[in-house]
């Protein structure tokens, strides 16, 4: 009865799915946190180049966000 | 013409499962966001209706039925169909009632396999199945969604913890939106499915539809998407608030974390061909996100009458599913005992109801949207 379960699918879920977890949770944390300095850095009159960086951070973690949710609807659209 | 008595029954009791899948999960998708203030309850379920509707058309993938690998396929009649069907209504009311989350689809599965039980006895039965679908996913979706989550916030807290709470707050708040919206459409694929796919069985094994697997007609695409979509909007609120403020008091980053931890386990599992529950997955991120934080900041007992819950679903739905097939088998093969089935339910359901109403506040505004 065992062998019913699919042991294979199962080992990788456990690695995988906190994987994509802690992706999704690292790309969400460097926008708010990007987005946040950037936007103290400007009102406190950092360098251009400091606003700049946090900013890039933000897009960064944006970018990689967004990619986490096209996974999601591609997944959901070809299961 | 008997025969099309029954497949009418089976289609309006499938719809009906449908609408109590639909405002019994909303809470999946909408609780933490409207208990961290992301969206306004009436706009969050509003939002939640109208994506498991479109979820709905995402997908056609109706071959695989619900129970299938689970009861032998030669012994599923319109009847048993039909006495599946009440049990999961009755356990998905049932636990409504009490507000605590439970899985719509393994409250199906339970009633199908009472229903196959009591019309061919245990050899109807797959116990691999069973094991497959059923007891290993309840086992590893909560499990892995509650470490997720709980890793999300650890890591959340320490990447934002020092930053100004007022932006981070709305930041996580416009993130939970997305993840309402993910959570929403994947709820609306998956589960509208499962309804689609009973009533084309009916309809193949009536005679109405022929071919290996034939494509459900538009009309019972619609009538799925619709009565999902309508019982989301109905909106669940005892479930809801058990699962938004009950079992802990969250902030947004730890919304985010339980919704957004919870849906990415669902997803990469859907990828990896294990289908989750959702249920399951949200619930057990949410006690992830909430004891990560402080352990004894979760309600355990809470969590407990949860847990029993999910334990109760397969033998009480089965209980019930194999009931209403004895009952409706009293009275022959034909349409005659699930009409009755059927009218004596409405009828308990109706006096129970008025009985409520008239003590009180309707059922569904236990939480006050």
């Amino acid at each position: 009865m065992i062998g019913a379960v699919d042991t294979g699918a199962l080992l990788q879920l456990v690695w995988a799915a906190p994987l994509v977890v802690l992706v999704v949770t690292v790309a969400w944390a460097l926008v708010i946190r990007g987005t946040t300095l950037a936007l103290e850095a400007r009102r406190d009159g950092g360098s251009a180049v400091r606003v700049g960086l946090h900013a890039l951070v933000a897009v960064a973690g944006g970018a990689l966000f967004l990619a986490a949710l096209v996974f999601g609807l591609i997944v959901m659209t070809t299961k | 013409m008997e025969s099309d008595i029954i497949l009418v029954i089976v289609v309006v009791t499938a719809l009906a499962f449908d609408f109590t899948n639909g405002f019994h999960d909303t809470a999946n998708s909408v609780a933490t966001s409207i208990s961290t203030r992301a969206l306004a309850p009436r706009t969050a379920v509003a939002m939640a209706a109208i994506l498991n509707f479109a979820g709905a058309f995402i997908s056609l993938e109706v071959a695989a039925t619900i129970a299938s690998g689970i009861v032998d396929a030669e012994i599923v009649t319109t009847t048993v169909i039909f006495s599946g069907l009440i049990g999961a209504i009755f356990w998905n009311l049932l636990t409504w009632y009490f507000g605590l989350p439970s899985s719509s689809s393994h409250a199906l599965i339970g009633g199908v396999v009472g229903a196959a039980f009591a019309a061919a006895g245990a050899d109807a039965v797959k116990g691999a199945g069973l094991l497959e679908k059923v007891i290993v996913p309840a086992l590893v979706a909560p499990l892995i969604a509650f470490l997720a989550a709980g890793g999300a916030i650890l890591i959340t807290y320490r990447m934002v913890g020092r930053l100004r709470p007022g932006p981070v707050n709305r930041g996580y708040r416009l993130g939970q939106i997305t993840s309402l919206s993910l959570l929403s459409l994947s709820h609306g694929t998956n589960d509208a499915q499962k309804t689609m796919g009973i009533i084309t069985l009916a309809l193949i094994a009536n005679g109405d539809l022929t071919g290996a697997n034939p494509d459900p007609p538009l009309w019972v695409i619609v009538s799925a998407a619709s009565a999902i979509a309508l019982g989301t909007y109905s909106g669940g609120w005892r479930i809801i608030r058990t699962m938004g403020s009950r079992i802990i008091k969250m902030d947004p980053a730890q919304g985010f974390s339980a919704q957004t931890g919870g849906a990415a386990v669902l997803l990469t599992a859907a990828h990896l061909g294990f289908p989750l529950s959702t249920t399951h997955s949200i619930t057990g991120a949410v006690l992830g996100a909430g004891a990560a934080k402080r352990v004894s900041a979760v309600r355990w007992g809470l969590a407990g009458n949860i847990f029993l819950a999910w334990i109760l679903t397969l033998p009480c739905a089965a209980a019930v599913g194999a009931l209403t097939y004895g009952v409706s088998r009293i009275f022959g093969d034909g349409a005659l005992g699930p009409m009755l089935v059927s009218i004596s339910l409405l009828m308990l359901m109706a006096v129970v109801f008025g009985k409520r109403l008239q003590r009180g506040p309707a059922l569904t505004t236990a939480v006050d949207p």
